[in-house]
């Protein structure tokens, strides 16, 4: 099985999580296991599929910062999404090329990062549900649905941290922070930065190597049909206040 | 009356009840960054808790159900912890 691989690409947050999905359906249609990797311009905040919108997210704060505010299609929780401060990945393929497990299939897919941090000299593990962690601060937050066979697993490596910004955007749990203890989210996030000085292109190349290695792959890209599709599916979708504001 | 409650999964996550009841539940939604497969299946589980007595073994029982049922599987969250918030939010 050959893997289509998307270089890093930009854009804005309703295109990304629809690319995700219009990719879902050309796979359910016969087309190569893709794995892509993004950011997010504007920068943005998601939501997992389960919260409420208002409850997580400063509304009026992200509307007065230019900040995109989004539904994933994905349980799990909010996550800021800063352009300069992560690179996103999305792993899209048959259910059948992975663990049927969920949480096995979690952790196979969370190896790919493990391994592309690794390249870049940074040790890592998994700490099931779905988090990666250093040091036991969590470096990356994944999240994994699927649907009419094909699996979609997209998670972020934070690369820098604007903590003045992720602040003002999230409301933040006091519950989450007090039952781990721990009195502020400095303590319990970390980035890249705090562990290697290099630019976000060599996490990239990095993460790249941890997702292709042992795999036959090809550099491809993404096609026109699935461009229109997640254009339609943006629009009628992700920026829909029916969606947004389900819960 | 209404009633609203949030808590910790034991080795999970964050579950958030908003509830309308008078003896049973009128109306449900259950909120939180857990996992549910298929994701449509947290809409059942909300259907079917519409009715069921205030009791938390009747209420855990009842989602427990509906995920077998319908093979619905849950991470992250459990039937006895949506049972206990239910309650949580009841009594506050």
């Amino acid at each position: 099985m050959r893997w289509r691989v998307i270089g890093l690409e930009t854009h804005d947050a309703f295109l990304n999580m629809a690319l995700d999905d219009s990719i879902s359906e050309s796979v359910r249609n016969g087309a190569d296991p893709t794995i892509r990797f993004y950011r997010w311009r504007p920068s943005a905040v998601s939501i997992g599929q389960f919260q409420s919108m208002r409850d997580e997210i400063n509304i009026p704060m992200c509307m007065e910062l230019g900040i995109d505010y989004i539904r994933r299609k994905t349980g799990g929780g909010a996550v800021y999404h800063d352009e300069k401060g992560e690179i996103t990945y999305s792993v899209i393929a048959p259910e059948g090329l992975l663990p049927k497990g969920i949480l096995e299939s979690y952790r196979v897919i969370c190896g790919w990062v493990i391994k592309g941090l690794e390249a870049i000299g940074i040790a890592a593990e998994f700490a099931p549900i779905n988090d990666i962690l250093v040091n036991g601060r969590k470096i990356s937050g994944n999240a994994q649905t699927r649907r009419y066979g094909v699996l979609l697993q997209h998670g972020t490596i934070l690369y820098d941290l604007d903590i003045k910004t992720m602040f003002a955007v999230l409301n933040v749990s006091k519950e989450k922070i007090s039952d781990k203890m721990i009195k502020s989210v400095e303590e319990r996030v970390t980035r890249v930065l705090d562990y290697k000085d290099i630019a976000q292109q060599g996490l990239y190349e990095g993460l790249l190597k941890g997702f292709t290695e042992g795999k036959e792959y090809y550099m491809g890209e993404l096609g026109r049909g699935e461009m229109e599709r997640a254009s339609e599916l943006a629009e009628a979708v992700f920026k829909a206040e029916s969606w947004s504001f389900m819960r | 009356m209404d009633g609203i409650a949030k808590q910790k999964v034991a080795g999970g996550k964050l579950v958030t009840v908003k509830l309308q009841y008078s003896g049973r539940v009128d109306s449900i939604r259950i909120l939180g960054d857990f996992f549910i497969h298929p994701e449509s299946g947290l809409e059942q589980i909300e259907r079917a808790l519409v009715g069921e007595n205030l009791d938390e073994t009747a209420l855990s029982s009842n989602v427990a159900r509906t995920a077998r049922e319908n093979g619905i599987e849950m991470i992250g969250v459990t039937p006895e912890a949506i049972a206990s918030t239910i309650m949580m939010a009841v009594k506050r």
